[in-house]
């Protein structure tokens, strides 16, 4: 095992994407991935605590950046192609991979939040133990995903990587450049989980309510 | 243990998680690696699919502008004077502007796509006044919640989009489809709002007046032409759904821009009553300055950030339904209870539990591709069967325990959501009449598809 995981960090210091990828399949993975997301998620963290502008509006800003293009290329594909009797053919692979981009840093954004859809009439009217004891439990679920999502695709990212995938309609754009925002948004959500619980166990030893309602278009 | 003895076990436990109060996405997403586990799959397909939902999905993109264009008609104002429009038709019968109410929905409707929006935007705007002309705050808070139920159902639709994506069926196709039963739901919902209303005496007449419905009329022209535009590209095919909504964006954002200023010039901002306007005051709406859209845009891509997520582990989930061969079990009992009308009414009460307990996104992304192809084989038609499925996980939107619209409504009206619920039954009544009829007659939703 330990092995296998100086094999990986060594094929990422080497920056050879398919040596990446080979290195990847090892079990060892996922322990490297469990200690990437708790080092990566309590380093984010940390970063928000410095940099309260970025805990505010980090992800915001590419939601909303990623938001605009998509519109804008889509609008002006339209436009182009009635107007100018043209159209570029990347106006319809770039928009989806903006839109993955804007879904996984939303997912984060939403984690903090706690705006996921969920069904938490009983959870209202539990004890305080038992809202603690379900907040623990979100977090931790959180955390688990995400250590499975970012081994995962960071996996996909090598494999396009290494295959030098190109986004369909460009001559030189990578779509590993997109890809690997999604275990980025990961890192980000963990330390958005991590935020959270800091928060549920300052309102714990406060007295504080545990539980609140949450607010579409809220702050973090 | 066997694997059915696991996978029931898994089941069960996911379904505790969501009984405490576990995020769906994660309920489904520890379904999805549980199962996993039991069949032997390696989770990488879980990591390959939550990214190339989106890279293969362009008619996904709609979804998230049709839910930009509602945040936009909204702030801009264009919302506004949809419904000062729907009120100087409707005013001068009895429960005239709980009745425009509703009709301002189905008008949200047909530019936004998205139910709680509607909900949202309409009850914020109407409550007040509903309050002042003399209706039941519980009345009214339940009348912004059941007009919402429209929000999905009449073009364009979020969840039609979901639909289309997940069934593999034209998007435009299903959006045409929808407009006549979501115009009946606006009917009947309005007729059931008379009747109650005149019940119980409530709402102040204004009397039937040419110039202030004209005036009006004039004043919601870009509403109108944002309607028209959606409905138009779709209809004639000159635009994909995706293009559509991003063409209402465009023209919501360059509205909105232009209005402000023009807006300012002209001096009529703040509260000026409709006869005090002139019609050029009405040409223009409030609008929204440059740095204003942000926050327009953050709000859109939160609620995108909940629904994009959603479905693209679901998408994994039906991956994983189809390999435990769920789709055939169920099937299997369904068509057990007999022909056509006998599986139609199965589908639809099992439609109709499962939006009492869950969001209609899950309801679709899980019992859709179970339930459509069992319809499917016994002659249902796909687009038909889309829209009996929908109308009745719209109808989940008001019945509890998880009514999303109740909530919604509770929310920006500041009634309980406990002491709301009487007050929907007669919208209930009136949503489930419409669905059976729709269900009943198939050309209800047909009719109007230019292809038959």
């Amino acid at each position: 095992m330990w092995g296998e995981l100086v094999d990986i960090i060594t094929a990422f210091l080497s920056q050879d994407a398919w040596e990446i990828r080979e290195a990847m399949k090892s079990e060892a993975a996922w322990l490297l991935g469990t200690i990437v997301t708790a080092l990566g998620g309590l380093l984010v963290l940390w970063i928000y605590k410095r940099v309260p502008l970025l805990d505010r509006h980090l992800e915001r800003s590419i939601m909303v950046w990623s938001y605009l293009a998509i519109a804008f290329i889509i609008f002006w594909g339209v436009i182009d192609r009635f107007v100018f009797q043209n159209q570029q053919p990347w106006s319809t692979t770039i928009p989806p991979l903006l839109f993955m981009i804007m879904a996984w840093f939303g997912a984060a954004f939403n984690v903090r939040l706690r705006t996921h859809l969920s069904f938490s009439e009983f959870r209202t009217m539990m004890p305080r133990p038992a809202q603690l004891g379900c907040l623990v439990l979100d977090a931790v679920l959180w955390f688990a995903f995400a250590v499975i999502v970012l081994v995962t695709t960071t996996r996909v990212t090598a494999l396009s990587a290494s295959n030098f995938q190109i986004v369909l309609g460009t001559d030189d754009v990578m779509q590993w450049w997109f890809l690997i925002t999604a275990p980025l948004s990961f890192l980000l959500m963990t330390a958005r989980v991590f935020e959270n619980l800091q928060d549920d166990i300052r309102n714990w030893k406060s007295g504080a309510p545990l539980i609140k309602q949450a607010v579409i278009g809220g702050d973090t | 243990m066997t694997d059915a003895t696991w996978i029931t076990l898994i089941s069960l436990g996911v379904t505790f998680f969501f009984m405490l109060g576990v995020p769906v996405f994660l309920v489904i997403a520890y379904w999805v690696i549980g199962c996993s586990f039991v069949l032997g799959l390696t989770l990488d397909n879980m990591g390959a699919e939550l990214l190339n939902v989106f890279n293969k999905g362009f008619a996904l993109l709609a979804m998230p502008l049709f839910i930009l264009t509602g945040d936009l008609i909204n702030r801009s104002g264009i919302a506004r004077r949809l419904s000062d429009f729907a009120y100087a038709c409707l005013g001068w019968l009895r429960g005239g502007l709980a009745m425009a109410s509703l009709g301002a929905c189905g008008l949200f409707a047909a530019i936004s796509g998205s139910n709680s929006a509607t909900t949202a935007t309409i009850g914020s705007m109407l409550h007040p006044e509903m309050v002042k002309g003399g209706y039941d705050e519980r009345f009214s808070a339940a009348t912004a919640a059941a007009g919402g139920t429209v929000g999905i159902i009449i073009p364009p639709s979020i969840i039609f989009i979901v639909y289309g994506f997940l069934m593999n069926l034209p998007i435009s196709d299903l959006f045409v489809a929808g407009i006549l039963p979501g115009a009946l739901m606006v009917v009947g919902m309005q007729l059931a709002c008379w009747i109650i209303c005149r019940m119980n005496g409530w709402g102040h007449l204004i009397p039937l007046n040419l110039n202030r419905v004209l005036k009006t009329a004039f004043g919601a022209w870009l509403g109108f032409f944002a309607i028209g535009l959606v409905l138009w590209g779709i209809y004639t095919g000159k635009f994909s759904p995706t293009e559509a909504a991003g063409v209402t964006v465009g023209f919501c954002v360059i509205a909105g821009l232009v209005s402000y200023p023009l807006n300012r010039i002209m001096g009529s901002r703040g509260e000026r009553s409709l006869a005090e306007k002139s019609y050029a005051e009405m040409l223009v709406v409030e609008g929204f300055k440059v740095t204003e859209i942000p926050s327009i845009v953050v709000r859109s891509a939160q609620i995108t950030g909940i629904l994009a997520p959603l479905i693209a582990i679901s998408v994994v989930m039906q991956q994983i339904l189809s390999l435990l061969g769920a789709q055939q079990t169920i099937g299997d009992f369904v068509t057990g209870m007999g022909g056509y009308y006998a599986v139609l009414f199965t589908s639809m009460v099992i439609v109709f539990f499962s939006g009492m307990v869950l969001e209609s996104l899950p309801v679709t992304i899980i019992l859709a591709p179970i339930l459509a192809p069992i319809a499917a084989s016994v002659g249902v038609d796909p687009i038909h069967f889309s829209v009996i499925f929908l109308v009745g996980a719209s109808i989940g939107f008001i019945t509890p325990p998880y009514g999303l619209n109740l909530y919604v409504a509770s929310g920006v009206t500041g009634v309980p959501y406990f002491r709301l619920l009487r007050y929907t039954v007669p919208y209930l009544a009136a949503l489930i009449s419409v669905w059976v009829l729709v269900s009943l007659v198939p050309d209800l939703a047909l009719i109007l598809l230019p292809n038959r």
